[in-house]
């Protein structure tokens, strides 16, 4: 429970949700998994296209294929003659875009879209794309590769390291219901193919198609369909380390530790409790980085469906992540929940947020 | 129905001062330089114009390696063995590719004993174009050879 003298910080209202079901291949194009969720976060929220002062969308032109991702989506997201906000990141951060352009008192209600589709081409050899092009893309190296030197680099005084993510992986697939990938055995595992050592296929959360569509308001303009139960955004904080390699940094997700202090600090959270954290780590050795770096205990639950490991596409996931915290939180009174989205290789960036009941 | 299509785009990178520095000096030296900060004194390897540390602007290049230390690698099959590589002089790790060992005078990549810590060298390309592959990859010393 959120202690009494820590309520009513909230910064915006969750206004409705929607998203598609996460599949390896989606056989819609953009515009027609994007416009589902448009609709249905409208339907949602109980609102028409005319009651949306602006859009922020997520998007990445490389994973999207297109020289301009607005190519697919201003249309659908209805912001022809509208101000829409692009971004390049994890979709949460498209939404804290919207929390702060809400908070400046600009619009009253935003719209926040991300789509991905990670059948389109082999996803990870595209991350190769996404690299420095002079000191690392000549190389060959992509996301992947930097996955694997941070949980390597993890791995080296541990022993038990890789097991525990075995285990850790097993965990959350089976905690997948409806999971595009299936539960899978701890031996199965271990047993799986080598992708970047020491990670294995098994562990790694399985990246295929989705669209996500947030809508926030502004809690202070009496709004019809903001109640009591209602869902608000209480603290936001997002931080960028460097794309190069740092060793310190990739043991410690110490961008992910700033971010949320940030969001703490604004949310008035003094000792991080939440009714649920739904982090956004495509490995479990990431997990460990995200449960350290937020402060939340090692002992906390966090994930309770799976959280990436159900299935997710790219830039979705965070979005996705503040997603199921609002349902989760909805209907309960004076709780708080925790979204996180990362993005870039090995964690480069971190953003939080952290939602609340009144 | 889905339609294939390949995207093809040349495209013309600058490497900036501090790069077309480092990359001319492993084409004609085959040697490797990072960038040492007047104000902190880290040495940023590969170079960049600004610290890694406190980012300030940089000038200052100065050997490091071709020796150093293999912090962490991966294998990537299918793709090749990376390494983070703390260059000796340096104070930021590389990231390359790791060849294997050589013993005797022969790389031989399965045999790699490549426990973190174990020291490497780099390997310079014979034919050097100015690019970060003028090092074709770090070899791992072996103690016993």
């Amino acid at each position: 429970m959120v202690p009494p003298d820590e309520r009513s910080r909230a910064l915006v209202s969750v206004l409705g949700t929607a998203e598609t079901k996460v599949t390896f291949e989606d056989p819609r194009s953009i515009p027609e998994m994007v416009l589902a969720v448009v609709e249905a976060a409208l339907e949602d929220a109980a609102l028409g296209w005319h009651d949306i002062d602006a859009v922020v969308t997520a998007s990445v032109d490389l994973f999207d294929g297109l020289t301009a991702s607005s190519i697919a989506v201003t249309e659908v997201v209805g912001a022809v003659m509208k101000p829409e906000t692009r971004i390049a990141a994890d979709g949460l951060a498209a939404a804290v875009h919207a929390v702060h352009q809400i908070m400046a008192g600009a619009y009253r209600r935003i719209l926040v879209v991300a789509h991905g589709k990670a059948s389109m081409a082999p996803y990870w050899d595209l991350t190769a794309w996404a690299m420095d092009p002079i000191f690392l893309q000549p190389l060959g190296v992509n996301f992947l590769t930097f996955a694997g030197l941070q949980a390597a680099m993890l791995a080296r005084h541990d022993p038990h390291a890789v097991s525990r993510w075995a285990t850790t992986a097993a965990l959350r697939r089976s905690a997948a219901t409806g999971g595009i990938a299936g539960p899978i055995s701890v031996d199965r595992v271990m047993a799986s193919p080598v992708v970047a050592s020491p990670l294995r296929a098994g562990m790694c959360a399985p990246v295929g198609d989705g669209a996500c569509a947030v809508i926030l308001g502004d809690p202070n303009i009496g709004d019809r369909n903001l109640g009591e139960e209602d869902v608000r955004i209480a603290g936001i904080g997002h931080d960028v380390g460097p794309h190069h390699l740092m060793i310190g940094e990739l043991t410690d997700w110490a961008g992910l530790r700033r971010a949320s202090q940030r969001a703490y600090t604004l949310a008035g959270v003094t000792k991080p409790t939440f009714a649920i954290v739904e982090p956004s780590c495509l490995f479990p050795h990431e997990e460990e980085l995200f449960v350290e770096a937020v402060g939340i205990g090692t002992t906390a639950p966090h994930s309770p469906g799976g959280g990436l490991f159900a299935g997710t596409a790219p830039v979705i996931s965070g979005l996705s992540r503040l997603l199921r915290v609002v349902r989760a939180l909805k209907g309960r009174t004076g709780e708080r929940g925790l979204a996180h989205g990362t993005w870039g290789p090995a964690g480069q960036g971190q953003v939080v947020v952290v939602a609340e009941t009144p | 129905m889905i339609l294939e299509s390949t995207i093809r785009l040349p495209f013309s990178y600058a490497a900036g001062t501090v790069g077309s520095r480092f990359l001319i000096a492993l084409r004609e030296d085959q040697k490797i330089l990072g960038a040492r900060c007047t104000s902190c004194s880290t040495v940023t390897a590969p170079p960049r114009p600004f610290c890694s540390s406190c980012s300030r602007t940089v000038t200052e290049l100065v050997e490091v390696g071709p020796d150093g230390t293999l912090e962490a690698w991966t294998n990537q099959p299918g793709n090749g063995v990376f390494g983070l590589i703390l260059l000796d002089g340096a104070d930021t790790p590389i990231v390359h590719r790791i060849l294997g060992t050589i013993n005797p005078g022969t790389v031989n990549a399965e045999a790699i004993n490549m426990t973190p810590g174990a020291r490497v060298t780099a390997m310079f390309a014979k034919d050097r174009t100015g690019r970060i592959t003028d090092i074709e990859g770090f070899i791992v010393e072996q103690d016993d050879p």
